[in-house]
């Protein structure tokens, strides 16, 4: 009996193994990158830390994907400073624990002279004192809900007043309808708690009344919007409200599909959402959400050379890797926010000359770069990105249209002016955060 | 010869003169048909000042982003709607006087060029696009625009109302008619009236009902009128609470029997096996993928009008390639672990862990199956009462699973095998009864289940490769409470903690309800240790 | 013996002279911190064949203890407000967060807690005679809930951020090197301490009547013992140790959210003690060890298919050998006689026939 027992315990690791030496796509990737150039080349480490599997899988993966893509792409255009980009993947798995220890490895270990991750606020604070302690450079390219400035994060998402802020202002606009009434619900956990903290200051402070503004929250993987929706509905009953969404992830999906289903139109009563961008529309059924609302600092709908060459450069990217969704995969915000992490990370070594984390940083200060949707620029003390604004309306195949946008750049401001008007950021006079005196 | 060429001359002049006054609607679809954003706002402009119904078509066509020009159409300047019919075909219909079919041989959908209307313009028509909307093709844009011109007109939009509605048809679209008229009529300045309006709302007991007359309590004078209302809010209260449980009680119950299908694979497998299979939870995830690889086969090889038939297909192939899972799980791994619960519980973590990655890196993370069309909408039992077709269909498959494994389990000699197995393994095995074979098949059966679980869960939730984690620690309750003796123990255990949790949501949230559950079977379990049916048969050391 | 010079000599000489580098004392420290709870698990389920899925949660509970009274230090100040009370719209400290001012009260309490907990489930439980998978689902079930309840932002823990940001304890600054180091002794020497008190448990009568009740409880009812008591005992022990290593691995990770205690935490913690094998102490802590060398190894080196490499070690250990690595080397002890080496061998040759 043992032999049996043997012989197929054998079978199934060589079997497992084999799709695990298949599906172990990064560090192939890896190697054909650093092999397909000259071995006398030398290399500058970058670390990837982004979540590979659990739950944060979904949206990370992408990201991972892209920043790969923009290191190839920098790569076969000779390097940067001379040397090519090695980039390492970790794959700290949603485990939070996890992203301390990595990040911990890829500074002190690989030294690595920069690192491209996190997407959860989480994630973010587990390792921030790594990188504190030990001077790394963090590139974070995902909204967040602003009260931080470390001297060593370098933020390219939006700030609640690159996203939040302007999109409360076009729904209450003429051209955006002109609404009135304000139903803020979201997932339960800090970016929808402060995002509605800032919401509600700033509907108060243009004169809402306060009856006319709704804050309620659900539960992570909340299923059930019965309830909610008709609360909705009573609130929207007498005309001109609308829904400012930070729901997040699977529980979109029930949420508009319950929307519809009791009646509620994008016509009467529109949701304006900061969580769903052309990635999560993929895996939706679009039936339910034509016509609602998301704002962004981009989208893939833009119409720019630039950007129609970056969407079909990373269709390209992921078909000739053979990663999931081929050439039907999308690129939105966060995509675009990583793309020019990279790309800004090495314009600045590049004018600095060096890779020493301090010299890149005083090169990253009002550095600009021609993003796929526009050019941005790194703001000149506070580590932030400035980014244009659209507003999009869902289509049918998942894509937006662009309905409106800022003329220009949108300062960042990570300490709303709102619910923080005494606090401010700034690396250049200042140690970062700093309390604001009447005098300035 | 001047003669001639003066009335020429004038001929022309009036020809000219003619054609710009009397053919208003040619220059508005030729500016439509530019499809300029400037032309488009102005002809729109043009035909909502005209006012006439007749251009009410375009208009509700142009909102609903339907409204295109086809290069063969030579009427209207080329102007067409088109909309899609119950098979997602496309149908072509005239826009002036619209909805008349149109029939072009070989109509290629890229033919047609979208007009586009730019949001601006869409929101300077908001005034009276509940006017437009009362003459739209679509009941649910009538019923839409009913309610908002009740919400926010006057007793002179009465008239109008009545004018819509006298040809009218759909019995909903009246019922949400008369719903609108009763509501204006709350401001008819004879009480009489205000009391037939009031008996209305009741009578229908639409959403609104309550809310409209709460509104107008408040500036209701006549105090015979206010205690009508009164009156009128209490019994639809009363009504409302009793529609609320039943609802509470449905709910309940499709929650139960989505427990029951997955507790059911594991009662069988750990009645007969002794095996507790962590990795349950993904069998009824590959059920739900396979259900998704078969609506892409359908989308990429079957017309279209035969879409709504993936669902059926995918019923056998869940189950059987789930259970064919199942068996090579069961070949490789399982055999060795009889009898040795606590191994097994690790082992199959270690197959589960293995599953979900194999998911996520064959379908990435993100995947939509689509419902068939007969799955969405509802029964609607009363205006307060809906109960979902794709929540009853689960029910209904539950209900015809547990039936046949009864059936399968006391009827056959599978069925006989089996419960001997179960019963005592040695002794089956003297009489001859090939267990190994039984435990195959009894594991082919239980992650089957699963399978259809999955299947059918995909009406209702999302298809992602962690799925099953949320429902297992459930099912493993239910099976605890339930006892792996009889089959009713599952059916009994599943429906409770089905209805227990959705009784107590709605005065504590989802996540403390968890908790109470949990401490009653704990409660449960000091009277039962092994639940409401325990196995029999004389139990060893 | 020689474990302990090795852990707590050589290893911190090695680190004040440069070799081994502070990442991985940091490293080493948790690992141990897990140690501690894998002895614990053994103790209750390698000793008394009571198998138990919420180990994790106690774990946790002693980690958020000291979370608790890490976060109202952060700056030396007296009772500052933790930042996600701040963005939450509290102004006032919650009267449960109270007592984690004081470390004395925050230790007590941080072994206590769990303790109590563990006690009242363990009391019904066994008390009705629920044994095996039950209780081992009925365990499951309470992680779960528990996991859900943290989640929260109203049980105001800090919901799914957890907490973090810590900068002092007792004073002493969490990111100096030295601190680092003797968070490492103080957790290689409970370890250390933990192991030789259940060794000792072990080998005691106590220990004894513990291993009857894993091989056949009801004769030792027979026996006139109360097993109920017994195994009430143990499990409590286990909640306490899991506890105390939680309050050695929160300091040290620098955050503790509810994913540190949810049902996957506590499987992978059993996982532990079943592939360095159950039922020896040693193996306990050899699977602690090495399994997370392994998973912090492989989410390096392979990202995108550790899963399957973890899985199939599952899978394989428990197949395969079933009484885990401690299992595998008693196999093949040097001092074996030649005979049965002898046999061993026609039997690997027989296995390698079969190819």
């Amino acid at each position: 009996m043992k032999n049996i027992n043997i012989f197929r315990s054998l079978l199934i690791i060589s079997i497992v193994s084999f799709m695990g030496a298949c599906s172990s796509g990064p560090t192939e990737i890896k190697e054909a990158s650093a092999d397909a150039t000259s071995e006398t080349q030398e290399k500058v480490k970058v670390g990837v830390l982004h979540s590979l599997s659990g739950t944060m899988a979904i949206s990370e993966v992408s990201l991972k994907d892209v920043v790969q893509m923009a290191i190839e792409e920098i790569n076969n255009a000779g390097g940067v400073n001379g040397k090519l980009i090695e980039p390492v993947i970790v794959d700290p798995a949603s485990d939070w624990d996890l992203f301390a220890e990595k990040s911990k490895d890829l500074l002190l270990k690989e030294k690595v002279k920069a690192v491209f991750g996190c997407w959860t606020s989480v994630s973010r604070k587990s390792v921030l004192p790594v990188f504190e302690e030990n001077n790394g450079l963090l590139f974070y390219p995902v909204q967040y809900e602003g009260e931080e400035c470390s001297k060593n994060i370098i933020y390219t998402g939006a700030t609640p007043n690159q996203q939040l802020i302007p999109a409360a202002e076009y729904m209450m606009s003429e051209e955006g309808g002109g609404y009135k009434k304000f139903y803020l619900l979201g997932t339960d956990y800090v970016f929808p708690r402060t995002a509605n903290k800032i919401l509600k200051a700033f509907l108060l402070a243009k004169g809402v009344p306060e009856s006319n503004i709704i804050e309620e929250y659900t539960p992570f993987h909340h299923q059930d919007y019965q309830t909610i929706v008709s609360k909705i509905k009573k609130f929207a009953a007498g005309g001109k409200a609308c829904v400012l969404s930070t729901i997040n992830g699977d529980s979109n999906v029930p949420f508009y599909k319950e929307f519809a289903n009791q009646g509620l139109t994008s016509g009467f009563c529109p949701i304006m959402a900061f969580s769903v961008a052309e990635d999560e529309l993929r895996s939706m059924d679009t039936e339910y959400l034509i016509g609602h609302l998301a704002a962004w600092n981009y989208f893939q709908s833009i119409e720019s050379e630039s950007n129609k060459k970056f969407t079909a450069s990373f269709k390209a990217f992921c078909e000739k890797n053979n990663l999931p969704g081929g050439s039907s995969r999308v690129t939105d915000d966060p995509i675009e926010a990583a793309y020019i992490s990279v790309n800004m990370w090495a314009k600045a070594a590049a004018k600095a000359g060096s890779f020493e984390v301090d010299d890149v940083k005083k090169a990253l200060y009002g550095l600009t770069f021609d993003a796929p949707g526009t050019t941005v620029k790194i703001d000149e003390r506070n580590h932030h990105l400035h980014k244009p604004v659209y507003i999009g309306e869902i289509r049918k195949d998942g894509q937006f249209d662009i309905v409106w946008n800022t003329p220009g750049l949108v300062k960042p401001e990570p300490w709303s002016l709102y619910t923080s008007p005494d606090k401010a950021c700034d690396h250049v006079d200042h140690e970062g955060t700093y309390t604001v005196t009447s005098a300035q | 010869m001047h003669t001639l060429r003066i009335k020429l001359f004038l001929g022309l002049l009036l020809a000219g003169l003619t054609c710009f006054g009397a053919n208003d609607s040619g220059r508005i679809f030729r500016k439509l048909a530019g499809n300029h954003p400037d032309s488009v706002a102005s002809a729109i402009e043009n035909m909502v000042n005209d006012g006439s119904p007749e251009y009410y078509y375009i208009l509700n066509a142009l909102l609903e982003s339907s409204l295109y020009t086809h290069p063969r159409i030579v009427e209207n300047a080329g102007l067409v709607t088109a909309l899609p019919d119950k098979n997602q075909q496309l149908k072509l219909y005239s826009c002036f006087p619209g909805g008349k079919e149109l029939h072009i041989a070989s109509f290629i959908a890229s033919d047609l060029t979208e007009i586009k209307i730019p949001r601006k313009t869409r929101n300077l028509i908001q005034p009276v696009a509940a006017k437009i909307q009362l003459y739209h093709w679509n009941p649910e844009k009538k019923k839409l625009a009913m309610k908002s011109i009740a919400a926010s007109g006057t007793i002179d939009d009465l008239a109008l109302l009545q004018k819509v509605l006298a040809n009218e048809t759909d019995p909903n679209v009246i019922k949400a008619g008369t719903d609108a008229i009763n509501q204006l009529s709350l401001l008819l300045p004879d009480a009489a009236d205000r009391l037939k309006a009031i008996d209305g709302l009741q009578e229908n007991n639409s959403p609104d009902a309550l809310s409209i007359l709460a509104a107008h309590a408040q500036v209701e004078q006549n105090p015979a009128v206010l205690k009508h209302i009164q009156q009128a809010v209490d019994s639809i209260e009363s009504r409302n609470r009793r529609t609320e449980i039943a609802q509470n009680l449905f709910t309940g119950l499709s929650l139960g029997s989505v427990l029951i299908l997955m507790a059911l694979g594991l009662a069988i497998i750990y009645g007969l096996m002794g095996i507790i299979n962590m990795a349950h939870g993904e069998f009824m995830m590959i059920g739900a993928y396979t259900t998704f690889i078969v609506q892409g086969i359908f989308i990429d090889l079957v017309p279209p009008a035969f879409f709504n038939y993936y669902f059926w297909v995918a019923m056998p192939c869940s189950f059987v390639i789930a259970g064919l899972f199942g068996i090579l799980i069961e070949t490789l791994i399982i055999r060795h672990l009889y009898n040795k619960p606590l191994e097994s519980l690790l082992a199959t973590w270690g197959v589960s862990l293995i599953l979900i990655q194999l998911a996520r890196t064959i379908f990435g993370d993100l995947t939509a199956v689509k419902a068939p069309s007969f799955a969405t909408g509802g029964l609607e039992l009363d205006s307060q009462l809906t109960l979902p077709y794709n929540r009853l269909f689960i029910i209904g498959l539950t209900i015809a699973v547990i039936i046949t494994v009864q059936l399968l389990l006391s009827k056959t000699t599978l069925g006989l095998k089996i419960r001997a197995v179960t019963q005592n393994r040695n002794m089956s095995a003297c009489l001859g009864v090939p267990t190994g074979r039984i435990n195959r098949y009894a594991f082919f059966l239980g992650t089957g289940i699963a399978g259809l679980a999955g299947w059918a869960i995909t009406l209702v939730g999302n298809v992602v490769p962690n799925m099953g984690q949320t429902f297992i620690v459930d099912s493993f309750l239910v099976v605890v409470t339930g006892g792996v003796g009889k089959l009713l123990g599952t059916v009994f255990s599943g429906l409770g903690m089905g209805f227990l949790t959705k009784m107590f949501e709605p005065f504590f949230q989802a996540v403390y309800g968890k908790v109470i559950i949990l401490i009653l079977v704990i409660l449960f379990l000091q009277v039962k240790p092994t639940g409401l049916f325990p196995a029999k048969g004389r139990s060893e050391d | 013996m020689a474990a302990a010079i090795v852990l707590l000599v050589l290893i911190p000489l090695g680190n004040k002279n440069g070799y081994i580098d502070n990442v991985t004392i940091n490293l080493w420290g948790r690992y141990l911190a897990f140690a501690i709870v894998a002895i614990g698990i053994d103790l209750v389920w390698g000793f008394t064949g009571v198998l138990s899925l919420c180990q994790a949660l106690f774990f946790g509970l002693g980690g958020y203890a000291i979370a608790m009274h890490m976060s109202l230090h952060k700056n030396g100040a007296q009772a500052a407000l933790p930042d996600f009370m701040a963005w939450n719209g509290i102004t006032e400290l919650p009267f449960f967060w109270q007592p984690f001012q004081s470390f004395p009260a925050t230790l007590l309490l941080g072994l206590i807690i769990p303790g109590i907990a563990a006690f009242i489930l363990a009391y019904f439980a066994f008390r009705s005679r629920i044994k095996g998978v039950y209780f081992a689902i009925i365990t499951q079930a309470l992680a779960f809930a528990a996991y859900l309840l943290f989640l929260r932002n109203e049980t105001m823990l800090g919901g799914t951020n957890g907490l973090t940001d810590f900068k002092v304890v007792l004073g002493l600054n969490l990111s100096d090197a030295d601190v680092k180091l003797g968070l490492y002794m103080l957790t290689a020497a409970t370890m250390l301490g933990v192991y030789m008190g259940s060794r000792k448990l072990v080998h005691s009568k106590l220990g004894k009547v513990l291993i009857a009740i894993r091989d056949s409880e009801h004769r030792v009812r027979y026996t006139g013992y109360s097993a109920t008591a017994f195994k009430v005992f143990i499990f409590v022990a286990a909640a306490v140790i899991a506890a105390l290593g939680g309050m050695l691995y929160v300091p040290q990770t620098g955050i503790i959210t509810p994913g540190r205690m949810d049902v996957q935490a506590s499987i992978e913690m059993i996982v532990w003690v079943a592939v360095g094998g159950r039922g020896t102490l040693a193996g306990a802590i050899l699977g602690a060890l090495g399994v997370n060398m392994l998973y912090s190894y492989a989410t390096s080196a392979f990202p995108g298919s550790w899963l399957y490499i973890l899985g199939i070690l599952f899978i394989a250990v428990v197949l395969l050998i079933p009484k885990g690595l401690v299992g595998l080397f008693a196999n093949f002890p040097p001092s074996i006689e030649k005979e049965k080496w002898s046999v061993q061998i026609a039997q690997l040759a027989r296995y390698t026939k079969l190819f």
